[in-house]
């Protein structure tokens, strides 16, 4: 991208260029910047712009580019684009924006549930209405009641664009470009190996793939998160607490890292000295936050209430049973003032936690899914599939969590949460393939760490992104988006050096020991396997008795790949936090590259 | 010699990946124009291609464009046949569209291989210039806009033109040069406007003796002038036996279009119209007489004919006139002092002339003045103070070319993207001159570049919001006469530096 260089002749800001030049020395951490040659074509862009380039030119650049290739992304068609009856999730943010600006708050979660009834924690909630308000200013039509279902006007396509681009600039950009920074700090990392980290990471294919693509918001929520996270790195704990229920407030599936934001606060109130004070502090502010969260949505239904609006205006007759615990109501006079705002919290959660469905849906490169191939385990009794994933997924988090609450550190947290994030996308009840970006986001952040843009994490944060994207080719394709995912997949593998278009990343100039040519083996057995895929898939199609005999193999190679990632992930999660003593560090070396 | 980082075919792999994503983009009637020619080559006899008109878009490029495009047809026939019927007006599969536009990028090699010739044929210290030069052309958003949103291939034909000047450096390939240039005319007859620089230099170059302008080189003259009648026999020799000729030009040259094409290219007739516009309304206060049919067309926009109400009308012959002496100005340098960088000069000096003031000009025609100024604009600072307002108006009037909303993004940021990453490189690669800077002309770049900025805002945004869809000319005015003080403000200057230097 940039392209300036040391020049020839005086530049005119001398002084503050100067500075940068001995900032960027100071660290010897970076192997990038002491090599002569760029390793990868990512840094070659970014070649330029070493030592004499101040970030502030750098990231106007840095962000336009990125820019360019999500809004280019999002000229190609959206979820359910031209599929009736019920369309995709297209559809689903848009009738949110419907229904959060045309009825009132007390009818939000109950409105017509069969076409894409709200199933978001409230803060989607509040921003669909925000977007349908500004929506409306524009064109009243689009979110028109009943009427603008299903609508496929291409203005309307280029306003719900332009929501998640702003969305994602307000946010998830923010959250990154500060998380790179700091975190880049901590380890060490010299500002220019920092930017090539902050495209690579920006440029990660499959949130573009799925956000400016296919459609949805996740990066919303995962920017909250990384803000969560940032605020980790800085100390601010309360922040933290502030950023990750918002983030839960925008997408349930935040949950994946809860367990991680839990360890890592609980443990540095505990570690090194037990801090009361500090507890109580994140405690109540926690508790404020989703009381904050919750408020619009409760003096909504209030106000609705006393302006005699029913929150079911379908059903006549006396009040139907609460969603979940219809005892409850024995306990509850159902005229109190305070019964309509219970009985909304009690409907959010069934809504958004669907525990009715099935232990996974479609099919999703998970544990689960991959196992129901050999054992058809979906005919089993849901209570025991529900037990049998809780206990199989506390199994795969409590090891990180441990690790995380016994050794609070800050630079181990991506890395905690990654494998938490692992843990719950192969092992947790009802797992949608896009989750998949959940794991994917704080590996990805990896890059910016110590010895990140190194050959051995670029080689594993690149085959957990090729192998996620790879993953959610079968959702593309239904939409007809193979070229944006071929384009965007390969464009990255391409910046960073990975296979297919190269195998840089895995031989070292010195040393060739047997780890390396373990990981070339392994990874390499798996890009032959999805490049196989693909031709499989272009050539033949399935023998009619087993007509997702395709998407199966993807699910169970995708799945062997993800269990791959999570062991990586806590090994070096393990080896990282120095939680194991010395002597049994050299062993665990070892084993951490398989 | 250490590499210089990123390569041309670096920037080629991602500039491709965005190309691909822009697809689905916006595409002109341009699309259909070409998809209609590789119908008429693909399935009509070679006679009947200049007479075919069942689409209204006839086939008006010369030969070798028409076999560029038949050998297009034949691998367009293994993609989608439909594509190919003459009849099939409209027609846009996706097979069809991802086809051309494919097209587009595979042809566009060309440039990148012109390009890295470009930067080889430089050395030491300008070497670095050189790849920041060629690699601004690559990514060049006039480019990116009409070829890979609106649909044309420029990037292959600019490439067969920098290959040419690229061979003009070295005696030993100056003949190629001058035949590549003559097959270029017969691709792309708008390449005529830079004729009479290449015509000066090669008659000065190589068919003179260096030492004497009376030694006539007899052998060189012989072989420019065989090779040259070689390529134009092999384009319009099949035609010529048939008589077509005379059918080829009127196709070719249709003089019966008007001043300024449908959006005013940002040229002297564009501040001209701008005159004329002010004056209707001074004009009742001054005592100046109005015309009363042109007024009708003050309103309609730009479209169509220009008539002026109230300054004199300018007929075909002023242009060509004017054109003419502008250009001979600078040739007189270049037959004197036959360099390689006077060539270039003359020839961004020939293509300014031609844009400026040539006849029903169109805004893609300013390529015609940017690729060869981008060669030379990092000579020294003096050479890209004059680039710079050409290159900020340049492709600011080639906004209104898209005119969708969800290109709109694309087309600002990305030119924006552009302006400011090689403005600035460029700041820090151009040595300094050796001659004093001369008055003001850095301080008005900078205030000019400034002005772009509320400009575009208001063309994009304040003017949709305040007056809705009436006058809609507004913006359109008011781009191309920016643009056209910028172009002609960097042709000022530029021509102070072509002859101070």
């Amino acid at each position: 991208m940039a392209k300036p260089s040391p020049s020839p002749h005086k530049p005119r800001r001398k002084a503050k260029q100067a500075a940068h030049a001995t900032s960027s020395l100071r660290n010897v951490n970076s192997a990038e910047s002491m090599t002569r040659a760029p390793a990868f074509p990512l840094a070659a862009f970014l070649w330029p712009a070493r030592g004499t380039v101040s970030q502030w030119e750098l990231l106007p650049l840095i962000l336009m580019a990125v820019g360019l290739f999500r809004w280019a992304a999002g000229l190609w068609g959206y979820s359910g684009f031209e599929k009736p009856p019920m369309f995709g999730d297209y559809e689903a943010q848009r009738h949110w924006m419907e229904i959060t600006t045309q009825l009132p708050v007390s009818q939000w979660y109950f409105h017509d549930l069969q076409w894409w009834g709200l199933d978001y924690p409230p803060l989607t909630a509040y921003h669909s209405w925000l977007c349908g308000k500004i929506g409306s200013l524009i064109d009243p039509a689009w979110f028109a009641l009943f009427s603008s279902r299903g609508s496929h006007d291409p203005t309307l396509k280029i306003f719900m664009r332009a929501t998640v681009i702003v969305s994602e600039y307000l946010v998830y950009i923010p959250a990154v470009v500060i998380f790179v920074r700091r975190y880049s700090r901590l380890n060490g990392v010299a500002t220019w190996s920092a930017a090539v980290a902050l495209v690579a990471i920006l440029m990660q294919p499959a949130t573009i793939l799925i956000d400016h693509v296919h459609f949805q918001y996740n990066t919303v929520m995962l920017g909250l998160v990384v803000a969560s996270m940032s605020s980790m790195l800085a100390g601010r704990n309360l922040w933290a607490a502030v950023f990750f229920v918002a983030a839960l407030g925008f997408k349930q599936m935040a949950l994946y890292y809860a367990f991680s934001v839990f360890a890592y606060l609980l443990g540095s109130c505990v570690f090194p000295r037990i801090n009361v004070p500090r507890f109580i502090a994140i405690a109540t502010v926690t508790a404020a936050s989703f009381a904050i969260l919750l408020l619009p949505l409760v003096l909504g239904t209030l106000s609705d209430v006393k302006h005699g609006i029913d929150s079911r205006p379908d059903i006549d007759g006396p009040r139907p049973p609460l969603a979940l615990f219809p005892q409850l109501a024995d306990y509850l006079d159902t005229e109190a003032f305070y019964y309509p705002v219970v009985e909304q919290l009690v409907q959010m959660v069934p809504r958004v936690f669907p525990f009715a469905r099935g232990l996974f849906e479609d099919k999703v490169a998970n544990f689960w899914c991959a196992l129901n191939v050999v054992v058809k385990i979906k005919h089993y009794p849901t209570a025991l599939l529900q037990r049998g994933a809780l206990v199989a997924t506390l199994a795969s988090i409590v090891p990180p969590n441990l690790v995380l609450f016994f050794r609070p550190r800050k630079d181990i947290l991506p890395l905690a949460f990654a494998t938490t994030a692992w843990g719950f996308f192969l092992f947790s009840y009802q797992v949608h393939e896009k989750s998949v970006l959940l794991p994917l986001a704080p590996m990805t952040l990896l890059l910016a760490g110590s010895h990140g843009l190194g050959k051995s994490t670029r080689a594993w944060v690149g085959f957990a992104n090729i192998l996620g994207c790879w993953t959610m080719f079968p959702l593309l394709q239904r939409v007809d988006l193979a070229v944006p995912y071929a384009v965007l997949t390969l464009l990255w593998a391409y910046l960073l050096g990975l296979p297919p278009t190269s195998l840089s990343a895995y031989f070292n100039e010195g040393g060739n020991n047997w780890t390396e040519w373990a990981t070339l083996f392994i990874h390499g057995a798996f890009y032959l396997a999805m490049l196989f895929w693909h031709v499989l898939v272009q050539t033949l199609k399935p023998p009619p008795d087993k007509p997702d005999l395709w998407v199966v193999a993807n699910v169970g190679v995708g799945a062997a790949g993800f269990c791959l990632c999570y062991l990586w992930c806590l090994g070096r999660l393990v080896v990282q936090s120095e939680i194991l003593p010395r002597s049994w560090f050299q062993k665990k070396e070892k084993s951490k590259t398989q | 010699m250490t590499e210089i980082y990123p390569s041309l075919a670096q920037c080629a792999v991602v500039a491709a990946a965005l190309k691909i994503l822009l697809f689905p983009a916006y595409k002109s009637t341009d699309f259909e124009v070409h998809r209609n020619w590789l119908a008429i080559t693909n399935s009509l006899p070679l006679w009947e291609w200049y007479y075919e008109k069942t689409s209204e878009w006839t086939l008006d490029y010369p030969p070798f464009f028409a076999y560029f495009e038949w050998v297009m047809s034949q691998v367009a026939k293994l993609v989608d046949p439909a594509m190919l019927k003459v009849y099939n007006v409209e027609y846009d599969s996706w097979q069809t569209i991802y086809f051309q536009r494919f097209t587009v990028i595979v042809t566009e090699l060309l440039l990148v291989y012109a390009l890295q010739m470009f930067v080889d044929s430089s050395h030491g210290a300008s070497k670095r210039a050189a790849q920041a030069a060629a690699i601004s052309i690559l990514l060049s958003p006039g480019l990116l806009i009409i070829d890979h949103i609106h649909f044309q291939y420029n990037g292959c034909m600019y490439g067969v033109l920098i290959a040419s000047l690229v061979l003009a450096r070295k005696k030993s390939t100056l003949l190629w040069s001058g035949l590549l240039f003559a097959a270029l005319l017969c691709m792309k007859h708008i390449y005529l406007y830079l004729a009479p620089a290449y015509f000066v230099f090669l008659l000065r170059a190589y068919c003179l003796s260096p030492k004497s302008i009376f030694r006539i080189q007899f052998l060189n003259c012989l072989k420019l002038g065989a090779g040259i009648a070689a390529i134009f026999g092999a384009a319009f020799g099949p035609f010529a036996l048939k008589g077509q000729i005379p059918q080829i030009f009127s196709r070719l040259f249709p003089f019966s279009r008007g001043l300024c094409h449908a959006y005013w290219a940002p040229n002297v007739w564009a501040m001209y119209s701008f005159m004329d516009r002010a004056l209707i309304v001074v004009a009742p206060r001054l005592g100046l007489s109005v015309k009363e049919d042109a007024l009708q067309s003050v309103t309609r926009g730009l479209v169509g004919d220009t008539s002026f109400a109230v300054l004199p009308d300018v007929t075909p012959r002023i242009c060509f006139a004017l054109t003419l002496v502008f250009q001979a100005i600078p040739l007189l340098k270049l037959f004197s002092q036959p360099t390689w960088d006077n060539f270039i000069g003359a020839v961004t000096l020939c293509g300014y002339a031609s844009f400026l003031f040539g006849w029903h000009v169109h805004e893609k025609a300013v390529l015609l003045v940017i690729i060869p100024f981008s060669l030379i604009a990092l000579k020294d600072r003096r050479y890209l103070g004059a680039f710079r307002p050409l290159a900020v108006a340049g492709h600011v009037s080639l906004f209104p070319l898209l005119f969708t909303p969800a290109e709109f993004p694309i087309k600002t940021v990305y030119t924006v993207f552009w302006l400011i990453l090689f403005l600035m490189a460029f700041d820090r690669l151009a040595p300094a001159s050796s001659r004093a800077r001369f008055f003001l002309f850095d301080r008005f770049s900078t205030l000019y570049i400034t002005v772009s900025i509320p400009l575009i805002v208001y063309c994009s945004l304040v003017h949709g919001i305040v007056f809705g869809k009436s006058y809609e000319f507004l913006p359109l005015m008011f781009t191309s006469s920016y643009s056209a003080i910028g172009v002609v403000g960097s042709w000022v200057g530029f021509m102070v530096v072509y002859f101070t230097s």
